[in-house]
């Protein structure tokens, strides 16, 4: 007996599909940039450990801005699955 | 694990328009409103030359704030913005913070608080520059460096209230739902504090003041 697999179904399965990807690939960018942000903020403090306060607090602030396009990848993530 | 996507709302009608209501953001703004006009008085309350904790953490929020404000804005803006920006960063916080106790919902989960202050900062600082540089020279920047990227400059003002907005949202709101599910897979056992330690109180409190100080570097920009 054949599954009927109706419309709705692939359109769901491919809202999950897209989801998966958004994230995977949304992901990408946010952890290279961090990283980038990481070394150079320690290559800093290695130059002036006095300054590490205020580095370590700009760092954050750095990658808190660069993992703003994962976190958009993520809403869209979730919009996909939640509202789709 | 089955009411992520569900938001409660209250439906008003006045006359023949219906008026919804997102209930449990509106209770907590609330909520969060009193706990920190609680830690005001807290913090307020008896003054003395040897602080208690709440005094000394009331004096280090404003101290670090007003040095900040100072050093973006300078002396003449500093009076009229440094208020505005503590008192955002103080909310934000107990905002992303009240999330930790059980049954309490963050206020900044829903996109309508979020978009809500990025809005309101977006208005603050075209205001000011209107004000500080006059109406023809505001309006003169946006064809600066050539007049066809004017389109350009526009987006990208508006593109700076949706991406600080977005932000917030994002981050509150996907900490919360991978707490959700990853204390559905332990069953409750042992990980939940540590998240909410991560989530709320860590992501919570660098977004928090990521908001703030992007709210505050928009300022400065328009005002220069």
């Amino acid at each position: 007996m054949a599954v009927e697999i109706a419309g709705a179904d692939i359109v769901r399965a491919a809202a999950m599909l897209g989801a998966g990807i958004a994230m995977g690939i949304g992901a990408f960018g946010p952890g290279l940039g961090e990283g980038i942000a990481a070394a150079k903020a320690g290559e800093a403090i290695g130059r002036n450990p006095r300054e590490a306060g205020l580095l370590t607090r700009t760092m954050l602030v750095g990658q808190a801005v660069a993992e703003s396009t994962g976190i958009y990848s993520l809403v869209v993530a979730l919009l996909l699955i939640f509202v789709v | 694990m089955e009411n992520i996507g569900k938001v409660s709302h209250w439906v008003f009608h006045l006359g023949d328009t219906r008026l919804v209501v997102n209930s449990t953001t509106l209770v907590m703004t609330w909520v969060v409103i009193g706990l920190v006009l609680a830690f005001a008085l807290i913090a307020t309350r008896d003054r003395a030359m040897v602080p208690g904790p709440w005094q000394q953490l009331a004096e280090f929020l404003v101290q670090t704030f007003r040095e900040l404000v100072s050093e973006a804005l300078g002396e003449a803006y500093e009076e009229r913005y440094f208020p505005l920006i503590c008192a955002l960063f103080i909310f934000l916080l107990f905002c992303n913070w009240v999330g930790v106790f059980p049954g309490m919902e963050e206020p900044t989960k829903d996109i309508n608080t979020t978009l809500g202050l990025g809005i309101m900062g977006f208005f603050i600082a075209h205001g000011t520059a209107i004000k500080a540089k006059g109406l023809k020279q505001y309006l003169k920047e946006y064809f600066e460096p050539m007049f066809f990227l004017m389109p350009l400059n526009v987006v990208g003002e508006v593109a700076k209230v949706i991406s600080i907005s977005f932000r917030l949202f994002g981050n509150v709101l996907g900490g919360s739902i991978i707490i959700i599910v990853v204390t559905h897979l332990v069953y409750g056992l042992l990980l939940p504090p540590f998240l909410y330690g991560f989530f709320a109180l860590f992501v919570g409190t660098v977004q928090a003041f990521v908001f703030t100080m992007l709210t505050l570097v928009y300022i400065s920009v328009q005002i220069r």
